[in-house]
């Protein structure tokens, strides 16, 4: 039974115990005389009728009893605090690979501010709504390489992801873009895991021009470890500006340029693998893009929480302990009896 | 308690109190109850040291011996015995409950009276009466006596000593010996008695446990009144809870006293830890 936010009863049902207390305090009262060995004597009416300070203790001495009763009742009851981390089980939900195409052509402003930007932001909030899936960044550009293997820690793939950065990887990676190369090196992260459901969500915003690996055997590749492939193609219809030339000094030089994707080849490495294949022609659509993914690759979530929890019911009943240790001692001492 | 019990206790009794009776009692109980007078009984001869003018001077001359008039007691006195036997008279802390004292009392009474061929009734009450045996000669009936105290279960356990003397008032018609004995743990039952006195002879003899007296300190006692059947939890450590106590005791004992003085009648009050054949012949002997 949940009381506040973080106080529950463990076993509710002792509250009925509670219940009793009152019953007994009526059964001690008719009973008072019982308890003890009974002294006959041949006239009270002589001692008066005044009531000492004991006789006044008495009933107060009853109630203690009692209320120490009353809390073990709750004590039984056991309040407890609960400090809840919904941690969920990992290895339960799917595994990942965001394969993010890192070519110059993803500097192009089509998608605001552009559109490696736009992805990595939309890649962070999908990978927030999915805590219990693994995820693993692999960027490729004219060549592949893995960011992040498939691991559960997402703040170490949140990071990777928010770490990208253009210029550094511009002079570490070889031009072009890379489909198949960028897909193969996902789908050999992918090939051990254990996952029920393993995934690779493909990016790119070109055509392959480049790579040691045709896509279409990337293709066969993931499809004998069987991963679907989502892929999404970024960029407008038409024109987009784009950069086309490096000044002296670093920057690019943007001009309005075609955009060419090959969407059949996406859409084949789709449909082949049993994935979908989306366009994403601005920011609001591939939003919509991540969230179609998120429902779709919907895992039953086995969501195991940890309940840290504090036991309250010691206090109760050492009060409740303590109280009966003192009317114990009070009886036997001061109010002793020596019939 | 078998039958065999019962009469091992009787026999006991009548030993204890047999042998006061014949040898303390006797003689005292004797003078002081005495009957209405004299009355002539035989002549016979006169015999040295008889007194002179008892002789009968007709009878002389008729046979010229002396003889002189022999006058007897008229006796045949009657001696109920009214025994409380309420729920306070189960009560005892020193030895023996003051049911039996009260018993060896009353079998000393009854084997005097018959010793002296006084007759020896018998009423036991509460609150009511539970038995009455009407006055008889006899050892026997003396033994009954004692057999019914011993044995008799009273069916109610609280006290009326006022109804009591009502019931001896009405059940008697000749003066008569009447000792009240019990613990007179009960009021208002001076003016009966003013009525009773002075019909009959009467003794009150109240009998009491010394913790009636005074209280010890006991703790907090529970206690169950042996007549009302009324419990509370006494304080007896406490000492103006044992001072009240003890007054009302003296105020009873008082009560007692005046009550039965003013009716003309005598006290005997007696503790069970004391001797009530010392406090009797005082008493017999004061009459006397």
């Amino acid at each position: 039974m949940k009381l506040l936010d973080h106080y529950e009863l463990y076993t509710p049902y002792a509250l009925l115990l509670l219940l009793l207390v009152p019953v007994l305090a009526i059964w001690l009262y008719r009973n008072r005389y019982n308890e003890r060995a009974k002294f006959l004597y041949s006239d009270i009416a002589s001692f008066g009728s005044f009531k000492t300070i004991k006789n006044k203790m008495l009933p107060l001495l009853t109630g203690l009893v009692l209320i120490s009763l009353a809390l073990i009742s709750l004590g039984i009851a056991r309040p407890r605090s609960v400090d809840v981390t919904a941690k969920t089980k990992k290895t339960k939900g799917i595994d990942i690979m965001l394969a993010v195409d890192v070519s110059a052509s993803m500097l192009a402003r089509d998608l605001k501010p552009n559109r490696l930007e736009a992805l990595k932001k939309t890649a962070i909030n999908f990978i927030k709504k999915r805590p219990n899936d693994r995820f693993g960044v692999v960027l490729y550009a004219g060549e592949a390489f893995t960011q992040v293997p498939i691991t559960s820690d997402q703040r170490v793939v949140m990071q990777a992801i928010r770490k990208i950065n253009f210029n550094q990887l511009f002079n570490q990676l070889e031009q072009g873009t890379a489909i198949g190369m960028g897909l193969a090196t996902a789908v050999n992260r992918l090939k051990d895991s254990k996952a029920k459901s393993k995934v690779i969500i493909l990016m790119t915003d070109g055509v392959n021009n480049t790579g040691e690996i045709d896509p279409n055997t990337a293709l066969e590749l993931a499809k004998e470890f069987g991963i679907k492939v989502y892929t999404i193609g970024l960029g407008t219809n038409g024109y987009a500006p784009t950069p086309v030339g490096l000044r002296p000094d670093g920057s690019f030089v943007y001009q309005n340029a075609k955009v060419e994707i090959d969407e059949n080849l996406l859409k084949k490495i789709a449909k082949e693998t049993g994935g979908r294949y989306f366009r994403a022609t601005d920011n609001r659509k591939l939003n919509k893009i991540y969230k179609e993914i998120d429902k779709l690759e919907k895992t039953e979530i086995k969501e195991t929480k940890y309940y840290n929890y504090k036991e309250l019911y010691r206090p109760y009943v050492l009060i409740a302990i303590g109280l009966i240790f003192l009317t114990g001692l009070i009886r036997y001492t001061w109010m002793k009896s020596f019939v | 308690m078998t039958t065999k019990d019962i009469l091992k206790k009787v026999r006991k009794i009548e030993i204890k109190t047999k042998r006061l009776s014949d040898h303390i009692f006797g003689g005292e109980y004797h003078s002081s109850f005495k009957g209405r007078g004299m009355t002539f009984s035989e002549v016979r001869p006169y015999a040295y040291g008889d007194d002179v003018r008892n002789i009968d001077w007709n009878v002389t001359a008729r046979y010229r011996t002396p003889f002189v008039k022999v006058f007897e007691e008229e006796r045949e006195l009657t001696m109920l015995l009214a025994v409380d036997i309420s729920g306070s008279q189960w009560f005892g802390t020193r030895g023996q409950l003051k049911h039996e004292m009260i018993t060896e009392i009353v079998a000393t009474l009854a084997f005097s009276a018959t010793q002296n061929n006084d007759k020896v009734g018998l009423v036991l009450y509460s609150d009511e009466i539970e038995l009455f045996i009407p006055p008889q000669k006899g050892r026997s009936h003396v033994l009954r006596i004692i057999r019914e105290l011993i044995d008799f279960k009273p069916q109610h356990t609280r006290t009326d000593t006022s109804m009591v003397l009502k019931f001896i008032y009405n059940i008697l018609k000749k003066k008569a010996i009447v000792f009240l004995i019990s613990d007179f743990v009960d009021e208002n039952y001076e003016e009966t008695l003013k009525i009773v006195g002075k019909k009959h002879d009467l003794t009150g003899i109240m009998v009491y446990d010394p913790i009636e007296k005074e209280m010890p300190d006991l703790g907090f006692v529970t206690m169950k009144d042996l007549e009302t059947g009324q419990q509370a939890f006494i304080d007896t450590s406490n000492k103006k809870l044992r001072k009240t106590h003890n007054a009302n005791f003296l105020r009873r004992l008082d009560y007692f006293k005046k009550s039965f003085q003013k009716s003309g009648s005598g006290v005997i009050w007696v503790s069970t830890t004391g001797s009530y054949i010392k406090k009797m012949l005082q008493y017999f002997k004061a009459r006397g």
